[in-house]
């Protein structure tokens, strides 16, 4: 049933959208769409039916920290788990990122088991 | 007319005025006239004062741009050098990992494609019925067939698995597109602002200063980290973010 979870893949980059969603597919999860910004990504969200957020961080027009921000800020939105997957490494930003509520944070380059322990965690245990 | 007539033509009305103000007691009146006398007196002065002010915003520009560029050549070009050494660096990582795993898938699904191959063939001899095969077609004679068959599965299955996993590398090993993209992109920034700042030094040398446009850009994040141009506390690599956020309660 789980695997029925319906994904948004937020990334300016088209080939790391391409990597995620295979490595999601590979995982059983077969409903992933995708969005190029935070622009983009937030009506999608807000038009309702995604389960799960994978964000960049650094984009063009709206930036994943925004896009967090402005998800958990939305009643019908705040309680969606978020994963952000960026290359941001600095210690400051990733406490940033927790503060904004993120659910889990893995940095590129990343590992396909990596995504799946987050995502495990995220989702909790039998999921 | 005598040169003092002009002058008394030119001033008289205003020393009638000053005059009259100082008369009067009206202190601004007073000043108003003084104002007007000294204008009539130094027309050349405030064109004068103005040139000087532009003059020195000139060269305070001109000095806030060269001090730019200076910061420019001694940090952000280095900076930029090391950035696309690691690019090179990555994308050489990146398609030799590519090579590596495609020049390992390869043999493997050789071999299943031959071996298969192989054994449909001994099936099809098998199962034609030639004349002379009879006694093969017995259960003694499928032992030989079976026991290949037997071989043959596990040797696919494992494979088969080994390129599956090999083709999931080759996928994660197109990430260095992102990555190298990002550093690439925060190097075409400082082109650009190399470029406007040029531009803006050759107009200040012509005298021709428009608009300067440094120092407006966009906070940007740091991005991807590259050794020996990443300054500050940057996490090593995944278990380092795990401490940091379990430490944070998360």
């Amino acid at each position: 049933m789980s695997k029925d979870l319906k994904f948004l893949v937020v990334d300016d980059f088209s080939t790391m959208r391409r990597i995620i969603k295979n490595l999601l597919n590979d995982l059983g999860y077969a409903n992933v769409s995708e969005a190029d910004d935070g622009k983009t990504a937030l009506p999608m969200l807000q038009a309702g039916g995604f389960d799960f957020l994978i964000t960049d961080w650094n984009m063009p027009g709206m930036p994943g920290l925004d896009l967090i921000k402005a998800v958990r800020a939305d009643a019908k939105l705040s309680k969606m788990p978020v994963l952000m997957l960026t290359a941001e490494a600095k210690r400051e930003q990733i406490i940033e990122a927790a503060q904004a509520g993120v659910n889990g944070y893995v940095i590129k380059p990343f590992t396909a088991e990596t995504l799946k322990e987050k995502l495990d965690k995220i989702l909790g245990p039998g999921k | 007319m005598s040169s003092f007539a002009v002058l008394k033509l030119e001033y008289g009305a205003c020393v009638d005025e000053l005059t009259a103000a100082l008369r009067a007691e009206d202190e601004t009146a007073f000043f108003a006239a003084v104002d007007h006398i000294v204008h009539m007196r130094e027309p050349g002065m405030f064109t004068e004062l103005r040139k000087l002010t532009d003059d020195l915003q000139q060269a305070l520009e001109r000095f806030s741009i060269e001090a730019r560029l200076a910061d420019i050549a001694e940090n952000d070009i280095p900076d930029a050098r090391a950035r696309l050494t690691h690019v090179i660096r990555m994308t050489d990582a990146a398609a030799h990992k590519t090579l590596d795993l495609v020049e390992q898938s390869g043999p493997l699904a050789e071999r299943t494609a031959r071996e298969a191959a192989n054994l449909h063939q001994t099936i099809t001899t098998f199962r034609s019925g030639t004349p002379g095969f009879e006694a093969a077609r017995s259960i003694e004679g499928l032992m030989p067939l079976l026991r290949s068959i037997e071989a043959f599965l596990p040797a696919a299955r494992t494979d088969s698995e080994q390129v599956r996993r090999n083709l999931a590398d080759v996928l994660l090993a197109q990430g260095y597109q992102d990555l190298t993209g990002q550093i690439i992109r925060s190097v075409m920034k400082l082109v650009e602002e190399l470029e406007s700042a040029l531009a803006n030094l050759a107009k200040l040398s012509g005298g021709n200063v428009e608009h300067l446009s440094i120092g407006a850009e966009a906070p940007q994040q740091p991005g991807p980290v590259v050794p020996g141009v990443t300054k500050g506390e940057v996490a090593s690599g995944q278990t380092d973010v795990d401490a940091l956020l379990s430490g944070l309660g998360m």
